[in-house]
């Protein structure tokens, strides 16, 4: 990204918190976060375990409801939102990634790609979908035929199926080595790049961070700190 | 909306658990089976009965008389709420067969002489109607024809009145009178081969029984035929006619064969709800565990499902399918099973009911019912699995599910006792007390398999105690012979003078009628004589009672019914005789299962009709090694004999008809029953299994044995097991109990029998069923890839 080029606010954060309960304790999770996200960009969310950052992706990802604060995606109020609007805000705008693939473990590639495609109205094929992310010729394969860095990938077709604006990826390197989150970033980083999607990547893992184009670190609950990274690195001088 | 992909999922995740879901299918099979097999042979039957008893005019009530001129019929007819009566004599006959060495007991009844429909009408089988130019012609009851090979023009000889008539055997027929035909003397099965009715010209009947111009039966339809309404027309007609002696008079619904066939059509009824209610409510149960553990072992699909837009409908829509496909899967095979049951169920009421036709015949309405039902079931086992998966925020199910509660269980606070158990078992009580819904199914399916099995058993122990009982400790004699009118002392004498003859004992029995306030009741009063040891009615504890010199000794039964204490006083009115109504005292009451009856000493009850002493029976028993026949031959050409009861022969007759019956309907209670504990045992062990797979991984690790795994998980299951059977013991007693209660008629009573050896029984099928189960899940334990287990993340 350029860093004087004006983007478009995609999804917005405002002040949002989230607190559990457990049983008569009361857990923050998420204090008082606010954060634009911009169309286009690759916004890497940073921070140790515990610090928020699955909350946080949960609430732009209209997974879960923020005890206050508000969550925009551009004109809609997605806190407002009944379970239906945030199931169709789901199916049409969001493509998730997660650390443990979550695949349907009876189903193949295929078929997993298919269980997005069918409640969308996007017109791709399954297999186009697999295509973007190399993995055509395993098509066939049930997940545990697949190596974890080829179910990530399953993955990321699956998340890509709806032609979402935002992809949202929770640790998608987390269960993998490095020569398959070398793969899986660099697809993220093409997306990104080839196809205009926006994508959010929480992570814990600091080198990874240096692929984004800003850089959002969190702590305990809160945002720490978001930096603007002029010069992202190339996937291939990623070391950790 | 049904997504397709999901389909296919949903397809593989059942085949996934085909073992579990073919045990629940099974189960439930078994309940909709029932309710397919009962309801539709409830058609059947009813539906035949029905058609039956309308196109042959069944008669709504029955008159005995001594001898009404034909003009009663007339009288009758003119009665208020009578529609129409039909005159005809009844009588009780003898018939020589050839190539059968003893008579056989039978009774005659007139029939016009050409063919009209009559009430009472008989449907002809074979044959013709009389020819209307010879008298001594005769139709046959079809069964007893068939069992004796009795065919249109052979000729057979009959005793009436003590006088010989050969017949012609003109055609044979059945009647709706008698679907269920028992011969009278206290029989309880059907005896077709010695026990035969025959129809006759009545012009010819009437002559031959002293009856010209007269019957001694009349039969009648009513227009209200409601049970007060027929009892009030019966004691009209009873007054009207007393003059002409109304011996008896028999609403339809009192009617042997009416009443045993309606009997048996309310047993069908109340089983069609009954024993599907048990199969399906436990599968129901046994479900909502599997699906539990399915929804679990899926949140993060769940999660992911909602996360790429799936609604909560669709969620439910997806998981409900499960249930769907159970359900339907249990009603087709279910339906199979029943349609097998109602033919079978056909086959065997055809042995039992003189119907015209017992065809098994489809019913669409209640295959859909059935459907219906059972996936109703399956919904409802697989309902709270869903609501908990639809009701998953997509956040909370990408979570792991929050770690099993580890507070400590009620009996860990009792620490002296936790302290002396053993690793082992502090791990199955943990396991027990943290599930208590699937630990309470698994104690109840054991609960419900045991106590039916104990049932079915205690069933058999109460039907050869009754037996026993009847036909061994009360009746002694070889036979009873019945005479047509009561006789002097000089009968017996008669009797014994036969050289076969070793024993003799009059009886005298006198229908009368009981009367304590509003309580009245028409029984046999049967006067027995001192010294009594061929007829013994025995008191509570088994000991043959001492008639007293007056008064009545009722059955239980009856007492019951009059509403009377020993020490109290009832009417009595004999129906023969000087007829007049006297009070006697009720000395005490003994206990019968079969039948209502009063005893009496026979020189007080021969007073009541007028006479010094008289007998209508005479018991007697044989010399050892003497052949029945010969006995059979020497005592039916006596005159004035109309009946021989021959006890061994009712005696195996009973036990052949039951038997066969009973082992058929045994072996499948058991067998079901067997298959609740072996289906929920199963799947409870496999859902726990599953659960527990890592700690199988780490105890395998650790260096455990598949055996020492095994024991730590089949304790579980035995200590559950155990608790339900003996609960079940238990539940099945009450069962017997409440079997006996149901049963009290009467026409019969089922007595409780708790025998230990029928305990022990049900106790080692529950173990063999629980066994098999348990070497399944050992086979698994064994096959389990504990190390993969290890590696995968939960």
């Amino acid at each position: 990204m350029n860093g004087t080029e004006i983007r478009e606010t995609i999804l917005s954060v405002e002040s949002v918190s989230k607190i559990y309960k457990m049983g008569e304790v009361e857990v923050p999770a998420l204090r008082d976060a606010t954060i634009d996200i911009l169309d286009g960009e690759f916004l890497m969310v940073v921070g140790p375990s515990g610090s928020g950052k699955s909350t946080l992706l949960n609430m732009i990802g209209g997974m879960d409801r923020p005890t206050s604060g508000t969550v925009r995606f551009l004109d809609q109020d997605i806190t407002k939102a009944t379970d239906h609007q945030l199931t169709l805000y789901r199916r049409s705008k969001i493509g998730f990634v997660f650390q443990f693939f979550n695949l349907i473990p009876t189903l193949t590639a295929l078929d997993n790609v298919q269980v997005a495609l069918e409640i969308t109205s996007g017109t791709m094929e399954p297999m186009e979908a697999l295509r973007l992310v190399d993995l055509e010729d395993r098509a066939g394969h049930f997940p545990s035929q697949l190596s974890g860095g080829e179910q990530q990938r399953a993955a990321l077709a699956r998340a890509l199926a709806g032609n979402p604006r935002l992809l949202l990826c929770d640790e998608p390197t987390g269960a993998l080595d490095l020569e398959n989150s070398r793969q899986v970033l660099g697809m993220l980083v093409r997306l990104k790049r080839e196809l205009g999607k926006t994508v959010v990547l929480i992570t814990h893992n600091n080198a990874i961070s240096a692929l984004g184009d800003r850089i959002a670190m969190m702590r305990d609950g809160t945002i720490h700190s978001i930096q603007l990274n002029k010069e992202p690195k190339p996937v291939e001088e990623i070391e950790w | 909306m049904v997504s397709r992909v999901l389909l296919r999922k949903l397809r593989r995740d059942l085949w996934s658990r085909k073992g579990s879901l073919l045990t629940l299918v099974v189960i439930m099979a078994i309940g909709i089976g029932y309710y397919v097999g009962s309801a539709a042979v409830y058609r059947d039957l009813d539906g035949s009965r029905h058609r039956y008893y309308t196109e042959y005019q069944l008669a709504d009530f029955t008159v005995d008389l001594k001898r009404a001129p034909e003009w009663a019929v007339d009288t009758a007819s003119g009665l208020p709420n009578v529609r129409t009566v039909r005159g005809r004599v009844n009588m009780p006959v003898l018939i020589d067969l050839i190539g059968v060495s003893a008579p056989v007991s039978g009774t005659a009844i007139s029939m016009p002489v050409t063919r009209t429909p009559v009430l009472n009408n008989i449907l002809m089988r074979s044959g013709t109607w009389f020819s209307g130019n010879d008298n001594r012609e005769v139709i046959l009851n079809d069964a007893f024809a068939r069992e004796n090979r009795i065919l249109p023009g052979h000729r057979i000889k009959v005793l009436l009145l003590d006088k010989q008539h050969e017949l012609l055997v003109v055609g044979t027929a059945m009647s709706p009178e008698f679907v269920y035909l028992i011969p009278p003397g206290g029989a309880l099965a059907p005896d077709p081969a010695r026990f035969g009715v025959l129809y006759l010209p009545e012009r010819f009947l009437q002559e031959s029984c002293n009856l010209k111009g007269a019957y001694n039966q009349l039969i009648g339809k009513a227009h209200d035929n409601s049970r007060t309404a027929l009892d009030n027309t019966l004691s009209l007609i009873a007054r009207k006619l007393d003059a002409y002696g109304v011996a008896n008079t028999t609403p339809v619904h009192e009617q042997m064969s009416v009443r045993f066939l309606a009997d048996e059509l309310t047993g069908l009824k109340v089983g069609a709800v009954i024993a599907p209610l048990i199969f399906l409510g436990v599968a129901a149960l046994v479900l909502n565990i599997l699906m539990g553990r399915m929804v679990t072992q899926q949140r993060p699909i769940i999660g992911t499902l909602r996360a790429l837009g799936y609604s909560r409908g669709a969620i439910t829509r997806h998981f409900l399918g499960f249930g769907i496909v159970v359900g339907i899967s249990g009603a087709v095979t279910g339906i199979l099973l029943g349609w097998w049951l109602q033919s079978l169920m056909c086959w065997m009421y055809k042995m039992f009911f003189a119907l015209p036709s017992i065809d098994p015949h489809f019913y669409p309405d209640i295959f859909l019912k059935a459907i219906a039902i059972s996936v109703g079931f399956s919904i409802l086992g697989t309902i709270r699995g869903v609501r908990f998966a639809a009701r998953l925020e997509p956040a909370e199910a990408m979570r792991p599910p929050p770690p099993e509660k580890g507070a400590k269980i009620l009996l860990e606070r009792i620490g002296f006792l936790w302290g002396k158990l053993t690793f082992r078992w502090k791990m199955v009580l943990r396991a027990i007390f943290r599930n208590p819904f699937r630990s309470t199914v698994c104690v109840l399916a054991s609960l419900i398999a045991t106590a039916i099995i104990f049932m079915a058993f205690s069933m058999v122990d109460s039907l050869n105690y009754l037996i026993n009982y009847e036909f061994e400790n009360i009746s002694r004699q070889d036979f009873a012979i019945a005479l047509r009118d009561p006789k002097g002392r000089r009968v017996t004498d008669e009797v014994k003078n036969i050289p076969q003859i070793s024993e003799v004992e009059p009886q005298l029995i006198i229908a009368c009628d009981l009367r304590n306030g509003p309580y009245r009741k028409r029984i046999g009063v049967t006067g027995i004589e001192r010294g009594n040891r061929l007829y013994t009615p025995l008191d509570d504890e088994g000991r043959p009672i001492s008639l007293p010199e007056h008064g009545l000794v009722l059955t239980k039964k009856l007492a019951e019914i009059l509403n009377i204490t020993p020490g109290q006083i009832v009417t009595l009115r004999p129906l023969v005789g000087r007829r007049q109504e006297v009070r006697a005292a009720v000395v005490g009451t003994v206990e019968t299962f079969l039948g209502v009856s009063a005893y009496a000493d026979i020189s007080y009850l021969s007073r009541l009709i007028g006479e010094e002493w008289s007998a209508n029976v005479v018991l007697s028993n044989k010399y050892k090694g003497v052949s029945t026949e010969k006995v059979m031959n020497a005592l039916t050409k006596r005159p004035k004999v109309v009946g021989i009861g021959d006890r061994v022969r009712s005696l195996s007759q009973l036990k052949k008809t039951f038997g066969e019956f009973m082992g058929a309907s045994i072996g499948t209670m058991v067998l079901f029953a067997g298959l609740i504990a072996f289906g929920s045992v199963l799947n409870a062990a496999l859902v726990s299994l599953s659960e527990r797979e890592r700690e199988v991984g780490s105890l395998r690790v650790l260096g455990y044995t598949p055996g020492q795994v095994f024991g730590i998980f089949s304790g579980e299951a035995f200590l559950l097991n155990g608790i339900g059977i003996v609960l079940g013991v238990f539940g099945g007693i009450g069962l017997a109990y409440a079997l006996s209660a149901a049963y009290s008629t009467e026409l019969y009573r089922f007595p409780t029998i708790i025998l230990p050896g029928s305990i022990i029984l049900s106790v080692v099928i529950m173990m063999i069923f629980i066994g098999i189960a348990q070497l399944i899940v050992y086979r698994m334990i064994r096959r389990l890839n504990w190390l993969d287990v290890l590696k995968v993340k939960e």
